[in-house]
């Protein structure tokens, strides 16, 4: 009886600036300690100011996990010495006086399984460290401090997960919920982290913590889980503590106690007065979210009688879903769909490759029409994908262009067959034979058009050669 | 020319060309060298004042736009950050510090052509009541060398009270502006907490103190709240005051109002027989003027200061984390050290006080402790809040002497840590509650000064100013004898 | 009663170096016990309170870049990066 419960960490980057301060949000294009100014360096004097739409994007991530939101917010001071910690203290939330962070008690749908959302709260990122030096005991520390201050939503769940399979099937639907908000990008690197506790047959929580990536949280999750289940068949208690990832060694080690002697002395940050978050502003932050993906799957399913498969795939990506539903009329909305998933999808596979790609809706549109009257092949249309994904030539350009218009005169395919019947007498002895094999031919007479004979007309012209 | 003039009639003086900013501040800065031996009210002074003071002229002689201050010195207390100089709040931790950033109210001042003259001393970090804990040497009073000008704001009110400058801008933490105002017989002021921008202000308890204007008459205490008063986008604890004029009809009778005398401030046994005497002859002062005083009693007063020191020794716990010595601070190479280490040796250069209140501060909020002293003291600021509330509903003012007693020498009550808190008995309560209190110096006796505090509701700065001013016109104070 | 010791292991936790100062022990025992006087007043019935601000009150999401030389005015730089002593 595995139980898994993730504390993660997602950075609002697609805010302007930091949480409390004008300096950007997304650090990365800086030089080190070039995104940074008297607030965010915490120097004597200076104050922290709120960021509007940090609230409203939390709040919005709180709705979307069903959380529940309260009336007012609050933030308080966790105080420990660090030196990624301009302030020696990271400004954060806490459920102290009620609920004051921006969400809780909500939840995500996994597979067949309700995960319980614990809390979600607002918090500002500390810079980063760097170390450099050989071995361990001439490590200098470096700090960056562009980083200190960026937004961060930390997400809190119960131990509910029964997985680390789980946990991954998870984090995809919450990356993808987030993107779909427009609120973070969990591609970036390092804008999004998550930490874990594991326990197995009722036993004591290990927290382990330091985990880099999503692909180092599932190999920390297996480690672990062995570990305390060899433990326990060998009769040894596991102990209660918080181990970190070492992620040379592929093993999950403890830390040493210091976790133990730490005393927050959390109190509330003075310096920002509680926010009030009416219902009527909660009201309108759910109607301007952008349609959730389920409800966008949805749609597209029951309106346009696409298969679920193809609608699960398009809605859970904005961009697909742009494409779609910027395509689509009432009679072609099946075929964009297929297009985009089998085709589509096969040349677009990455975040970069999205924004270079010069395809756009009308594109897809007319490529459609142009299967549909007979104008185009199917595979010469993939043809002229590939070629307006990167010119973005409108589609009757490229196919003059490229010479792909689809061939259907049945003399010009003849011609085309009785080379091929001369190039493949064993093969044409096969088909006579077997006809199931015919489509090798079929597909030769493609290869020398260049998939441009029209392939029902090909298969119909090869069969009646074959009979003669 | 006569330094011991108020800034009102300064700027007469230069508008009807009696003399130009250039003489008085050269005068002024000539008064500086001559007295600073004995008082050291200042920690650094500003090197271009005289061509500050030129431009000033110029601009006046050119009819060109001049801002209200016309020039006038004033000095600024060496926890407010300016650009390019140094800030150092009396610590030897910050003693090369300079700020790459002007707080918010002396770009204000600079705004309205002010002349910052020079830093002044503090207790450091502005933890004390004497001025006796600062790094660089304590200040002295002007009016008697051998007592202590009073804290944490003593070199803004001696820099006053000895003419060095016009007027001075303190911070009240739990008194610290009050307290030097009325043991140097200068007007000071804390206003309603967040009235006044904390931008710049290097933080001890950001939840209660201010920035408090400290100035020779109540009318010029008005002018300056004027001209730095207001939110500021720089500061979210900061209100808005709807533009209020402070300084127009200062001059309105308090006959028919209220004063409540605060009970468990004025009892016979907590003052001196001076300090008791004067207050009485205060009341005396505000019947006369046609206000009707009463006793009030708020009975959550006897546990304020406790709750005030606990309070604050968390927040400047915390606020003071950042002083590792990493980012900025003094030289000490890290070679040889580790963090933990390195961390604890920079932090020996905190004086004893300071070093004090940190402890107290990492102990009173602690995870076994806090239900006992952190988390009743916020408790007992917010019964004070509901007591003085209900208290103003029947009253628009409640005074009580600024300090139970007059000003000791040097040396007198810095050892025993429970004396030295119950200084503050009488100002804490402004600072926990938030609301507006001002010290008048009303009386000279023996040389040494006592101030009377009048405290009014929150935002009332404008109501709180006229009831100065009323009884600032029943005084009759002796020059300062320096 | 106060542990003497308990304040010893706080003022290292606020790394502070109590070495030659035992008087700051005991004068930060006598301010404690000082605060004992919070034991004596009723608070059954009292609420936290604090400032409140509505959310569009609030700092408007704008990036605006701050100057770029303000980490060489910092000590500790050493070519962009600030220098921290080596963790244990």
């Amino acid at each position: 009886m595995t139980k898994i419960g993730l504390e993660i960490h997602c950075q609002l980057t697609k805010l302007e600036s930091k949480l409390f301060c004008s300096c950007k949000a997304n650090y990365r294009e800086f030089e080190p300690n070039h995104n940074i100014c008297p607030v965010c360096m915490g120097l004597p004097g200076s104050l922290p100011r709120l960021n509007q739409k940090a609230v409203e994007s939390a709040t919005s991530i709180a709705m979307a996990l069903s959380c529940e939101t309260p009336e007012k917010i609050a933030f308080f001071r966790k105080n420990y010495f660090y030196p990624d910690l301009p302030k020696n203290f990271q400004i954060t939330q806490l459920n102290v006086y009620g609920n004051t962070s921006v969400g809780g008690e909500g939840y995500v749908r996994v597979e067949d399984k309700k995960i319980k959302i614990r809390r979600i709260q607002l918090e500002e990122d500390p810079g980063r460290i760097i170390y450099e030096g050989v071995s361990d005991r001439t490590k200098i520390t470096l700090v960056d401090y562009n980083r200190a201050g960026t937004p961060l939503v930390e997400i809190v769940t119960d131990p509910d997960f029964e997985s680390p399979r789980q946990v991954r099937v998870f984090l995809n639907i919450l990356s993808d919920l987030l993107e779909n908000l427009g609120v973070a990008e969990p591609g970036l690197e390092g804008a999004m982290r998550a930490d874990g506790n594991v326990s197995i047959e009722g036993g004591s929580k290990v927290e382990i913590k330091n985990i880099g990536s999503f692909h180092d949280l599932e190999k920390a999750l297996h480690f672990e889980i062995t570990r305390q289940q060899s433990l326990f068949e060998r009769d040894i208690e596991i102990a209660q503590e918080t181990r970190h990832w070492d992620d040379r060694r592929k093993i999950t080690v403890s830390s040493r106690s210091k976790e133990e002697d730490q005393d927050y002395r959390y109190f509330l940050e003075n310096d920002i007065p509680w926010v009030k978050i009416d219902q009527s502003t909660r009201d309108t932050l759910k109607e301007n979210m952008p349609e959730s993906i389920s409800s966008k799957k949805e749609r597209y399913v029951e309106k346009f009688d696409i298969a679920p498969q193809v609608a699960e795939i398009i809605a859970s990506d904005r961009y697909y879903s742009k494409l779609f539903e910027n395509a689509y009329s009432v009679h072609n909305a099946k075929d964009i769909a297929n297009l985009i998933t089998t085709d589509v999808i096969g040349f677009i596979d990455t975040k970069e490759k999205q924004e270079k790609s010069k395809i756009t809706s009308q594109h897809l549109s007319d490529l459609i029409d142009a299967i549909n009257s007979k104008i185009i092949t199917r595979n010469s249309a993939k043809v002229a994908l590939q070629e307006i994904m990167k010119s973005g030539k409108d589609m009757k350009t490229v196919l003059h262009e490229m010479d792909l218009r689809q061939v259907s005169d049945s003399s010009e395919i003849n011609i085309i067959i009785s080379q091929i019947f001369d190039e493949e007498k064993q093969a044409v002895l096969d088909a006579k034979e077997r006809p199931e094999t015919v489509n090798f031919l079929v597909g030769k007479v493609m290869q020398k058009t260049k998939g441009k004979a029209d392939p029902v007309k090909t298969l119909e012209l090869i069969k009646s050669k074959l009979n003669q | 020319m006569n330094l011991n003039t108020s800034i009102l009639k300064y700027i007469e003086d230069i508008k009807s060309g009696s003399f130009t900013v250039e003489e008085f501040t050269a005068t002024t800065l000539q008064r500086i060298k001559d007295v600073e031996g004995d008082v050291h009210a200042y920690l650094s002074l500003n090197d271009s004042a005289i061509n500050d003071a030129k431009l000033i002229d110029q601009k006046i002689s050119s009819g060109g736009k001049v801002g209200q201050c016309y020039g006038f010195p004033i000095s600024i207390k060496d926890n407010i950050c300016i650009t390019g100089t140094k800030t150092t709040c009396a610590s030897k931790i910050l003693e090369n510090f300079v700020s790459p950033y002007t707080s918010t109210v002396v770009n204000r001042l600079q705004n309205e052509d002010a002349i910052i003259i020079g830093k002044t001393n503090l207790d450091e970090f502005a933890m004390g009541l004497t001025t006796e804990f600062s790094a660089f040497g304590p200040t002295k009073n002007p009016w008697n060398l051998d007592y202590v000008p009073g804290g944490s704001s003593g070199g803004s009110a001696a820099s006053v009270a000895a003419n060095e400058c016009l007027a001075s801008l303190g911070s009240d933490t739990g008194g610290s502006v009050r307290n030097p105002a009325s043991f140097c017989s200068v007007v000071g002021l804390k206003p309603t907490y967040g009235l006044i921008s904390r931008y710049g202000l290097i933080s001890y308890a950001n939840s209660i103190e201010q920035i408090g204007p400290m100035t020779k008459t109540v009318k010029d205490s008005a002018f300056l709240l004027n001209i730095i008063a207001g939110q500021d986008a720089n500061d979210d604890t900061t209100i808005d005051n709807n533009n209020v004029n402070y300084l127009e009809n200062i001059e309105d009778e308090i006959e028919g109002k209220k004063i409540g005398i605060i009970k468990e401030m004025t009892a016979s046994d907590g003052l001196s027989s001076e300090v008791l005497t004067a207050t009485k002859d205060a009341i005396r002062d505000f019947e006369s003027l046609g206000a009707l005083c009463e006793e009030v009693t708020l009975p959550t007063i006897p546990y304020t200061v406790a709750a005030y020191y606990t309070i604050t020794s968390t927040e400047a716990g915390s606020n003071l984390a950042r002083y590792d010595n990493i980012r900025y601070g003094y030289e000490l190479e890290s070679d040889g050290y580790e963090y933990n280490s390195y961390i604890s040796k920079s932090r020996t250069k905190f004086g004893p006080e300071v070093t004090r209140r940190i402890i107290l501060g990492g102990f009173v909020p602690s995870a076994g402790h806090a239900g006992k002293y952190f988390l009743k003291a916020l408790k007992v600021k917010s019964k004070l809040i509901s007591e003085t509330n209900k208290a103003f509903e029947k009253f628009d003012y409640l005074i009580s002497p600024t300090s139970p007693v007059q000003p000791f020498q040097f040396g007198e009550k810095i050892d025993d840590p429970v004396t030295l808190m119950l200084l503050d008995y009488n100002t804490v309560t402004a600072n926990l509650t938030g609301k507006p209190a001002i010290s008048v110096p009303y009386r000279v006796i023996n040389g040494l000064p006592i101030g009377i505090q009048i405290m009014a509701n929150s935002l009332e700065e404008k109501s709180l100013l006229q009831s100065a001013y009323a009884l600032e016109s029943k005084t009759n104070l002796p020059e300062v004898p320096l | 009663m106060i542990d003497e010791n308990e304040i010893i292991r706080v003022a290292k936790l606020m790394k502070i170096d109590l070495e030659d100062h035992d008087e700051h022990v005991s004068r930060v025992k006598k301010m404690l016990e000082y605060f004992d006087i919070l034991d004596k007043i009723d608070l059954s019935s009292e609420e936290i309170t604090s400032q409140q601000k509505s959310l569009d009150e609030l700092r408007k999401d704008e990036f605006i870049p701050n100057d770029k030389k303000l980490i060489e005015s910092l000590k500790n730089f050493r070519e962009y990066y600030i220098r921290a002593p080596k963790m244990n």
